[in-house]
């Protein structure tokens, strides 16, 4: 059938498509992996044939899926975003996977961490196993730190501590800043959620009274401190010089997931043919915070089978192999995230302080909003232009709060 | 004259296209309209009036709106002027002025999305084609994601990407103009620039009107520009209600209300274009031989 589930190929395999956002096209080392890996599947399965569909950009690709379950033509296999899983939890677009994995016996749900299940769980049902995920660090250059003369970020930094170093570190005269702020939302949620605030109420489902609180606004005005005090280049300046500061080893900090190793690892070289940023320069620290302990978020990708799918063995096949202890040291070598199985994890961690660090900060990530709200997605645009507003056009920060917070409940009204 | 059933045949093809291509999804829009419709939900309920009632307060749409109509007050107008100043430049007896006629031309028949993405290498900070020249003077501006600046990109490019076909409208509207009024002219001892006001200019009025029009109502609906370059960023000021429809149906899936939204869209331009037929009309008497 034409856009239906399932087909058979002319050999007689059955067609398992498996969607993903992006890599596995290019010419990376981490998409000859991923492919290496995909194939080894068809070789120990030869009764399946997997077909990639790969779309670039998250937004897109939630759009796409979304829009292929309601033509009930969604691919087998998908690909969860943490930030966008509650849209596809909470309107059925995928199986409830407690059934499969309570009838296969060699499937242990429990060698993945349970705060990264959780992430796809509702009650006692589970939509997706966890594939790897990060929490957001704070990374720091030490050669900048050495050359400043200031001590490493300690486990637990007040906002004060870290404002004083950044100024320490900041030497506008050689280019080099204490800190490259972004204005990515899912980057700096963590500053408002560690000066207490928060974007919505503890169940999600309103704004007004969160994103406008005095706690939220202490946060912004923390980061409006920043730029003002030019320890980090303002949004504009940033988008002049158009380069990545802490790859060039001209920013002291930032926060940023685990993927963004595979940025350093690139570090264009300088004039002495040395990289701009030395892997062994570059340290992990937990994001300062006011509260008693830092808190930060977590993105994560799980694996998940789509609701229409007739071919749920070998949906399910395929879902154990990518999550498989063998699949996972793999995928954990590339350093695109942290392997969501304790075991590989435990392992990657025992052998690079870097990665033990990530392996401490786990405990404190939570999920994303967006892995909770289904209606989370705008509420990121409406984010965006609020620190715009405030940064850019420089909209006093308690006007430009309250309007995001209107904005966000009348979405949610929608 | 006599009615031949074979002219339905004729006719038929262009009119199935537009039943099920326009016809069609306008009258499901309408039905649609009506009811809480979340492509999401099973549940779709009939709500009557009430998308309509809530487009009406909600202040992103007359903020898109609001956007559409100053996107239109400046390009259609400096659009019409600059075109006009073309046609006329090219409407000369010079050699190969039809490779100009031509050059000019490329933009109209350019994918969209090609236009979109040569237009952001030249606004580009730092390394676009127009900061390269502004660097020399100290200048840097990011013109996309500046809010006072976006919507001015893109009402400049509008004018380079809706020059061809309105400057081709025009040089046929002055080439319909009989050379004898322009030599009535010469003989009655008239300025060039008296000539162009008083002959060219008001010879011109049914093709300005008709340029008017169509360029309004698609300045209205300008769409891929926006979704490729600023995706109605920064802060709003360049979602175009166009593409704030677009973003309420199929990123928010709220389909029933953006139906909703894209009615009240439609009478808009209606009673825009209903404006327009009336001042003009009076202008357009005495045309109805010269137009035809």
């Amino acid at each position: 059938m034409v856009g239906g589930c399932s087909t058979i190929t002319g050999d007689g395999r059955t067609v398992v498509r498996v969607a993903t956002w992006g890599g596995a096209g290019d010419d990376s080392e981490f998409a000859k992996v991923e492919r290496e890996i995909f194939a080894e599947f068809e070789r120990q399965n030869p009764d399946i044939d997997i077909r990639l569909e790969l779309i670039p950009g998250s937004q897109e690709y939630v759009r796409k899926m979304l829009l292929n379950f309601i033509a009930r033509s969604e691919p087998e296999v998908m690909l969860l975003d943490a930030s966008s899983a509650a849209v596809f939890v909470d309107n059925g677009v995928l199986k409830d996977l407690t059934p499969i994995i309570a009838k296969d016996q060699s499937f242990d749900l429990d060698a993945y961490f349970p705060n990264v299940v959780d992430i796809a769980r509702r009650g006692d049902q589970v939509y997706a196993i966890p594939k790897d995920f990060t929490p957001m660090v704070l990374y720091y250059n030490r050669r900048l730190f050495d050359a400043a003369g200031v001590g490493y970020p300690k486990d637990h930094w007040t906002y004060e501590e870290f404002l004083d170093a950044a100024k320490r570190l900041t030497d506008r005269s050689r280019g080099v800043y204490g800190f490259k702020f972004a204005n990515w939302m899912p980057g700096w949620i963590t500053w408002i959620w560690n000066a207490g605030g928060d974007v919505l109420n503890a169940e999600g489902t309103m704004s007004s009274g969160a994103f406008d609180s005095p706690e939220t606004q202490r946060g912004v005005e923390f980061l409006a401190t920043l730029m003002k005090e030019g320890v980090s280049p303002s949004l504009s300046e940033s988008a002049a010089m158009g380069v990545d500061l802490f790859t060039q080893g001209q920013a002291a900090m930032e926060i940023s997931g685990h993927w963004a190793l595979i940025g350093y690892a690139a570090a264009p070289k300088g004039s002495d043919g040395k990289p701009l940023l030395a892997m062994d320069d570059v340290g992990v620290a937990p994001v300062p915070t006011q509260l008693s302990s830092s808190q930060t978020v977590m993105y994560e990708s799980g694996w998940a089978i789509g609701k229409h799918c007739k071919r749920v063995d070998e949906a399910w096949r395929f879902v154990k192999y990518m999550t498989s202890e063998e699949v996972q040291r793999k995928y954990a070598r590339l350093g695109l995230a942290v392997s969501a199985r304790r075991d590989v994890a435990e392992e990657i961690a025992a052998k690079d302080p870097r990665e033990a660090k990530f392996f401490e900060i786990v405990p404190s990530a939570r999920p994303p909003w967006g892995a909770k709200v289904e209606k989370y997605n705008p509420v990121e645009t409406i984010g965006q232009n609020m620190m715009d507003s405030v940064l850019k056009s420089g909209k006093p920060i308690p006007e430009a709060l309250r309007h995001a917070a209107n904005q966000v409940d009348k979405e949610f009204a929608k | 004259m006599k009615q031949r059933p074979i002219g339905y045949l004729f006719i038929a093809p262009a009119t199935i296209h537009l039943l099920l291509f326009a016809w069609i999804p306008i009258a499901y829009a309408a039905y649609l309209s009506l009811f809480k419709w979340d492509l999401l939900k099973d549940s779709k309920p009939f709500i009557g009036l009430k998308n309509y009632a809530d487009t009406l307060q909600d202040q992103a749409f007359w903020n898109a709106m609001w956007n559409s109509t100053r996107y239109t007050l400046v390009s259609v107008p400096v659009g019409m002027v600059v075109a006009l100043f073309v046609a006329l430049m090219i409407n000369q007896k010079l050699r190969g002025i039809t490779l100009f006629r031509t050059l000019y031309y490329i933009p109209a028949i350019s994918s969209g999305v090609a236009v979109s993405m040569l237009w952001i290498y030249v606004y580009l900070p730092e390394h676009g084609l127009i900061n390269t020249i502004l660097m020399r003077f100290g200048q840097n501006i990011d013109f996309l994601s500046h809010p006072a600046w976006a919507m001015w990109a893109l009402v400049f490019m509008s004018i380079w990407t809706g020059l061809g076909p309105r400057m081709i409208l025009f040089l046929a509207g002055l080439i319909a103009i009989p050379t004898s009024l322009y030599e009535a002219a010469d003989l009655d001892g008239s300025t060039p620039w008296k000539t162009f006001w008083h002959v060219t200019l008001p010879m011109l009025v049914p093709t300005t009107f008709f340029v008017l029009v169509t360029s309004t109502i698609s300045a209205f609906q300008i769409f891929t520009p926006v979704y490729m370059m600023t995706r109605g960023g920064p802060e709003g000021t360049t979602d175009v209600v166009g593409y704030h429809i677009y973003s309420e149906a199929w990123e928010k899936f709220h389909v029933g209300l953006a139906s909703a939204k894209s009615f009240i869209l439609l009478l808009a331009i209606l009673a825009v274009a209903y404006w327009q037929f009336r001042a003009m009309k009076s202008q357009l008497e005495g045309y109805s031989t010269t137009v035809s």
